[in-house]
Parts: C-alpha cells; structure tokens; sequence
C-alpha cells in the first residue's frame, strides 16, 4: 500500500543556510506521527514544504502516490491535506461561526457561487454546528474572534482545519502557549480523530507527544537524527543529548 | 549622429532630475514604507519657493537652499503632523497624501496665479561650453555635476555609515531595530525630511530647463513611480539606474519620434511590472 | 518589515442576517429593519423631481451615479481588500465606450451601448487584472499593497494618455461632447426628467445585484481573503482567481457608472480616466465608511453637496476643498460617514420593529 505522505530528500536552502537538508520520510495512512526537535531544526520550514508555501531547493514532496511539489497550497488541501498554523491565523473580524463557515466552504462545490448565500445554506449551517460542538465552542458561535481567549482561538485554529474533512492533517504545535489542561484537551482531541485521519505534528510539549504518536521523528538541524516509536524515542540517549545539549551528536 | 551627443546630455541632465525627484521618494517609500504621494506637489512646492526667492531678493545660490531648507521644514511639519499617526496603514497614507497634494497644488494657484514660470539660470552658468559644433548648455552639465554628488553622498551614506546601517537593519525588521535601542523614530523622521527637501532642490534646479505649472505635481508623481518601480527600491542606485533609464528613453524617443511624450517609459514600466516586479536593483519584494 | 494593519475593520453585520440564520429569529425581522427604511429613502428619491427645482434633481442624479462608482469601488476595496486607485480606468472606458459607440460608431440603443461598452470594460479589466496582480502579494509584508497602488495609479494614467493620443476615437485631449439623451428604443422619448428615473433604476439594480453578490458564498470568500488571505489558501480557496474575478466584476459596475454619466454630462474628457477621477471614488469608499455596505452612497451625496456649493461660492478653491476632504476623513472621521448613518439607522428602526 502506497505511502499516504512521502518526503523525498526535500532540502532547502536559503542563501548560504541549509534549512533542510535531505530530509526523507514516510507517513502510512491512519498513522499518528509527532515530529520533535530543538527550536530552528526547521520543522515549520518542512511543514511549509508539505504545503506548499515554500519551495523545496531540491526533493520532491508525494501525496497519495502523485508528485505534489509544484502543487499550489490550495490545490492541496483538495487532495485531502490540511494544516493548522502555529501562529494563530483565523478571521479575527469575523464571528466565530462565519470562521467556520467560511472555512467549510472552502472545499465544497457552490464557493463560486454569487447568488446562494452562505448563511442560508442548511448544510453548511449543519457541519459547521457539528465542527464547532466537538471543539466546545457552538456557544461562542457569535462571539467575534479578536474577543476570543487565546486557548479558544486555538481550539477554533483546529477546527478550522478539520473543516476540509483531510485524509491527511498537520498540526504545528497545536497546543502551543496553552494551560496543562487545556493541553490535555487538545491532546484527548486530536487521540479522538479517527483512524481516517493521519496526523503529523510538529509538537514541544512531550505529553503531547506520548498521549498521540505512535512513531516520532527528531529533527536537528535540518536532518532527521532518528526516529522510532515512542518508547525507543523515550530511551533514547542521543534525543536526550539533543534536547539537553550535551553533545551536538555528530550531526552536523 | 554627433547630434545624438546633445541629446545624451540632455537626458542624463533630465535623468538626474528625475533621480533627485525619485530619490526622496525611494528613501522613504523603499526604506519606511511610507507612500507619499504628496512629493509631485512637493517638488513643484520646492520651485516655487526657490522661484520667489530668485525674483524678490535676486539671488540665485541662496535661492536652492532656502528652498531646500523650506521644504524641510514642510516635510518635517507633514512628517509629525500626519503620517506619524497612519504608521503602517498605506492606503491611508495614501489617500491622506493624494488630499495634500491637492490642497497644495490649490495653494500653489492661489498665490502664484495658473501662468508657468520659468527662470534664467545664473551668469555663470548660462551659455554653452562648444565642442566643434555642437554646443553643450552649461547649466545641464551642472545639473548632472549636482546629481552626480547627490548621487555619492547618498551612496556613501547607504553602504559606508551607521545610519545607512540603521536604515537597512529597519528595512528588514523595524521592532528589532527599535528594540536594539536605536531612535528609529528620529531616523526616520530625518530621512523623511531629506528625502522631501531633496525634492524641493530637484524642483528648483530643474526651474531654469524647463520651468514650472502648478499642476505638474501629478505628471511627475506619475514619473516618480516609473522610475521607482523601473529601478527597484531599497538601493540608491536603484533609484539612479531607473532615472538612467526612463530619463534617456525618454529624451531620445521624444527627439527621435514627436508624439513620444512617455510612453516609451510606461512601455518599460509595464514590462518591468510584468517581468520584474523588484526593479533592475531592488530588495526581492516578490 | 512588521505585518502591515490593513487589514479589515469590523464590518457592521448586515441587519440581521448573522442573527437571523443562526439563532433563528424570524427573517421577517431583517425585512422590516432594513426593507422598510430603504422603501422609505427610495420613495423620497422617486418623489423628490416633483417638488424640487431642476438643478437640485440634477445634482441628485449626479449623487447616484458617483454613488454607484463608489460603491464599485467598495466591491474590491471594503470586501476583497484590494485597494485599487486606478477605478476611473473602468469608469472611463465605460463612459468613452459608451460615447464612441454613440457617436461614432452610431449605435443609439441604450441597452446595446450599456452592454458593449459593459463587454470593453471587462475586457479591459481582464487585461490591467494580470499585471495589477502579480505585484499583489499575499500579505507578506508593507511593500507589497503599495506596488499595487503604483500600478493601479498608472494604469488610469495610461489610459488616459491613450485617450489624449487616439484623437480619431476619443477626440484627444478635448474628448467627445454632444452625447445625446439615451434612447431606449420602442419609441420612448428621454427627457432629462426621465432621465434620473433610469438613472434611479439602473442604480437600484445594481445595488441589489451587488448585494447579493457580497452576501453570497462568493461575497464571504472575498471577506475572508480581505481578512487571511495565507488561511484562504490553506483551507483549499484558489485566491488569486477570486481576486481577479471580483476585479473585473468591480469594474463592471464602475463602467455601469460611467456609461450613465457619459449621457448625463454629455461631454467626455482623459481625465475621466485619470487619477484625479480615481481619487474621488476612493475619497467616496473612505468617506463613507468601507466596512458599511451603502457607505459610498452616502459619502456621494455628501461630495456632491459639497462640491455643488463649492461651484457656488468658491470655484477657484475647489481642488483645496476636495483634498481638505480627503485630509479632514483620514484624521477626524476615519471610520467614515457610513459608520454613523447605519448605527443611527439601527437604533431608529430596530426599535420600532421589536
């Protein structure tokens, strides 16, 4: 069975600076995966990649078996793949509500349209209430987002990025500058998705980590160091060295 | 052919013209990021002045820096009084400039009357140095002399000084700058300053080639962002390559073909807006 | 550079709509709160040639035809966020289409004229769309809305120095002149009269067309680009098309407005494609408020007043007065007119209809 998300060698390069460097994986569909690594290893710069908001300097990105490198952002995301952001990027004028709607719309047929209006559309009206209950916000649904408490907006981040149903999803640091509990609730979140979607998350917070992936890959400086299952990460001595800094192991 | 000697000089004295127009435009629109769309007005502002001085006090040399020195002191009084406040929001500044182009331009009308007024350069430099038998006017080669020092101190300043450091640090990251304890405010206010009495010295320069309308202020707003977008912003000889360019197209379609009168510039504009939108030297924007 | 802070203000919610749909409140309520007053002000529109002289209706239908170009403005401006000085480039292709058909092309039908000169501006637009575009960027920093306006400010400019040098067509820089009254075939006879009723019509179509566009599934993917155009991409939304797309339909109705004011003013110039008639649509956005749907409509009749009796009492000074209009809403009323009209429009009918 072919890979769902397969990186091949992507690198990049800025300048002088390699932000990636062969960097190869595969995620298997169903798969749970958490990618680690100390800050600027340049796990965003891969997610940007996968996107398509940034251009590989060389590699190639596949999803589903078809080469998706030079795919735009948006077509991807109709090829089932799905992205929430580290820094929260909402509608912040908008309701929460029409966040979600708008965000629901996004790939669906009738977006063209200039005469049915979104608001009246009972579907969407439907999905948009289911979206938003799982997340514990239909109560804001009219609250605008700028009002919104932070670990709100972040619950709103991910659900605006389930709204395209994705095969495949990628969280960046979804429970980033949130409480313990408020943490254990996106991690009982995400644990609760379904075997239909794939997750990869770039993720700091280690129960995070543990409570979600079922494999993790460490990145450092631009390359994968190592990956494994949680257990053999948890023992691992280099992953320690690298986190606490003891030694550079070799990577460079 | 020994002709087209003639017309060179006429449009690199032209080019540097539009170089002290667009300079104090690419200072503060390339580096600040703010849209002054004013600086048409303000440079015919700056003849005026320059032109009054001439016909009351007789004087020529103390008339380029009153001038200039005038036009500090309005662009100091536009930078405080408004575009301080609009930091950031460009299409605000934008429209708030457009108004003050108009109020100025009315001003202008209004105590100057609508006739165009031109004056004659100063003794010295009246006449044409001969060269066999073409004859090249005096006052244009000064004018490339005057851009061509503007055009190092500039220089200099970009690549050789702490300011031009500072400048460059905040065109990359303005916080970072600010928070690195650097005045960043009085910076920018400085090159503001410069870059509108800079335009207020190529208006009175330019006075005694070609004279000066009030309600020029758009056709050279209009000129200004040709050569700045056709030149690239963020580099001082970016704003020097478009003058090059758009100056001497422009002088050589209009002496070669009659009904010329820019459109090879809007030509090479659009090209450029198409195929390269940073500018021939210009910090990558897109 | 620091993220830019263009980004939309709070747009006043559509009386009711929100509300309406999700909370589930009789719709009829929208109806009443915003029906009702707008059958009011249409009636006064419709009544008003009857009992005031024929300078003020005049001035009225002058009011509605830089309403409409405002409000085409406000299309891209307040929803999409693209803020484009170049409009009167499809406000004058509009109009110049319209009066070289007329006059020299000889199609006297209105409703022909209306659609061909409809079909130049889109092309046009199609056309000025692709490099306007390109130096769009996708909010990544201050650079990118200024390149955009560089280029919308030329591309007005140009065309009207191509109307200055096609003389032939546009008859060069003294334009055309003796654009009769519309025919709107099946021999019915225009007056002046009637012609603000067809004004007034076409006016009324346009705004509903226009509403329903932006209240549309279309309209809330323009808000949402206006808001995160980065988040648009990601959640599958294609947005350079749907700013191409609302370009050219922003333009449509711009050349809609102009078509109407070749007839009214019966005289075209170049510079009705240049800046200096940009510069009044986007005065009429900001004045009016972008974030209120009838914003524009209501900064035209303030800008016609104003002017009007600038033509009166102050001639010489008008452009001073124009461009202290610009000064006086960018730092005493930046929110706009609109902003005002519409609250105190909800308290005054919301009330009645609880």
């Amino acid at each position: 069975m072919a890979a769902l998300l397969e990186s091949r060698d992507i690198s990049v390069h800025f300048g002088g600076l390699a932000a990636l460097s062969d960097v190869s994986f595969a995620i298997e569909p169903g798969e749970r995966v958490a990618l680690i690594g100390p800050n600027g290893a340049g796990k965003t710069t891969l997610f940007n990649v996968l996107t398509g908001q940034l251009r590989p300097s060389s590699g190639s990105v596949w999803l589903k078996g078809q080469d998706i490198t030079r795919a735009s952002v948006f077509s991807r995301t109709h090829l089932g793949m799905a992205r929430s952001f580290q820094i929260t990027s909402l509608f912040s004028h908008q309701t929460v509500l029409i966040n979600v709607l708008i965000a629901l719309q996004g790939t669906r047929k009738g977006r063209y349209s200039v005469f049915r209006r979104l608001l009246r559309d009972r579907e969407i009206q439907a999905a948009a209430q289911r979206l938003l209950e799982s997340a514990g916000l239909w109560d804001l649904r009219e609250a605008v987002v700028s009002s919104l408490a932070y670990g709100q907006q972040r619950k709103l981040e991910i659900a605006l990025s389930l709204a395209s149903d994705p095969e495949l999803l990628l969280l960046d640091e979804p429970s980033c500058g949130l409480t313990a509990t408020e943490s254990a609730d996106i991690t009982a979140h995400i644990r609760d998705l379904g075997s239909r979607t794939t997750v990869l998350m770039i993720a700091h917070d280690m129960d995070l980590v543990f409570g979600v992936a079922e494999r993790v890959l460490l990145l450092h400086y631009g390359r994968i160091a190592c990956e494994g299952t949680c257990e053999e990460i948890r023992s691992n001595q280099m992953v320690r060295d690298i986190y606490m800094g003891t030694r550079h192991a070799g990577l460079r | 052919m020994s002709q087209a000697l003639v017309t060179g000089l006429n449009g690199l004295s032209y080019a540097f013209i539009l170089f002290l127009l667009a300079a104090g435009f690419s200072l503060t629109f390339g580096v600040m990021g703010v849209l002054n769309l004013s600086h048409g007005a303000l440079f015919v502002f700056g003849a005026y002045v320059g032109l009054q001085v001439i016909e009351s006090l007789d004087i020529f040399w103390p008339a380029i820096i009153l001038a200039a020195v005038a036009l500090a002191a309005i662009g100091f009084l536009l930078y405080f009084l408004f575009l301080k406040r609009l930091y950031n929001r460009v299409p605000e500044q934008a429209v708030l400039t457009i108004g003050l182009s108009y109020v100025l331009a009315n001003a202008i009308l209004w105590v100057w009357g609508p006739r165009a007024q031109i004056t004659a350069p100063p003794d010295i430099l009246s006449g044409a140095f001969s060269v066999g038998d073409l004859s090249f006017p005096k006052y244009r080669v000064f004018i490339c002399g005057v851009g061509l020092v503007v055009l190092v101190l500039l220089w200099w300043m970009q690549d050789r000084t702490r300011w031009g450091a500072i400048i460059r640090a905040g065109m990359d990251n303005k916080e970072m700058t600010a928070s690195l304890g650097i005045n960043y405010g009085l910076v920018s206010t400085l090159v503001f300053v410069m870059g509108v009495a800079l335009a207020g010295l190529g208006g009175i320069l330019n006075a005694p080639i070609t004279g000066i309308h009030p309600l020029q202020g758009d056709n050279l707003l209009l000129l200004t962002l040709i050569v700045v977008v056709v030149g690239g912003t963020g580099y001082i000889q970016g704003t020097m390559l478009g003058a090059l360019v758009i100056g001497l197209v422009d002088t050589f379609g209009k002496a070669y073909i009659d009904e010329a009168a820019l459109f090879f510039a809007y030509v090479i504009f659009l090209i450029i807006l198409l195929v390269r939108p940073s500018g021939l030297i210009g910090r990558r924007v897109f | 550079m620091a993220e830019p802070s263009n980004t939309p203000p709070r747009r006043e919610a559509q009386a009711g709509e929100v509300v309406a749909a999700s909370t589930g409140r009789s719709l009829p309520r929208t109806l009443v709160s915003v029906g009702l007053p707008l059958l009011l002000v249409a009636v006064i529109v419709l009544l008003l040639p009857m009992v005031v002289p024929k300078f003020v209706s005049s001035q009225i239908t002058k009011m509605m035809i830089y309403g409409l170009f405002g409000m085409s403005l406000n299309i891209i401006w307040g929803y999409a966020g693209i803020p484009s000085f170049g409009h009167a480039a499809f406000f004058g292709a509009g109009a110049y289409g319209a009066g070289i058909l007329i006059l020299k092309v000889g199609v006297s039908n209105f409703w022909l004229n209306l659609l061909l000169a409809l079909v130049a501006t889109a092309v046009i637009a199609a056309i000025l769309g692709i490099p306007a575009f390109r130096v769009f960027g996708v909010g990544a920093g201050a650079a990118n809305p200024i390149y955009f306006l560089l280029a919308t400010i030329a591309f007005g400019e140009l065309l009207s120095r191509l109307a200055v040098s096609l003389r032939p067509v546009t008859g060069g820089s003294t334009g055309l002149s003796g654009i009769p009254l519309p025919d709107l075939g099946l021999g019915f006879r225009m007056t002046s009269g009637r012609f603000y009723y067809l004004v007034f019509v076409v006016l009324a179509v346009c705004l509903y067309i226009m509403y329903r566009i932006v209240n549309s599934r279309y309209g809330y993917a323009l808000r949402g680009i206006h808001d995160n155009e980065r988040r648009m991409q990601a959640l599958g939304y294609n947005t350079w098309l749907y700013k191409y797309t609302s370009w050219i339909i922003a333009a449509v109705f711009g050349g809609v407005a102009g078509v109407l004011f070749a007839y009214y003013g019966q005289t075209l110039v170049p510079n009705n494609l240049a800046m200096i008639t940009s510069d009044i649509a986007f005065l009429l956005v900001i004045m009016g408020s972008t974030t209120v749907f009838f914003g524009p409509l209501v900064a035209s009749v303030v800008y016609v007043g104003v002017e009007y009796l600038a033509s009166l009492y102050l001639p010489e000074r008008w452009p001073l007065i124009f461009g202290a209009m610009f000064v006086f809403t960018i730092m005493v009323i930046p929110d706009g007119l609109g902003v005002w009209v519409f609250r105190g429009w909800r308290r005054l009918f919301r009330g009645s209809a609880a």
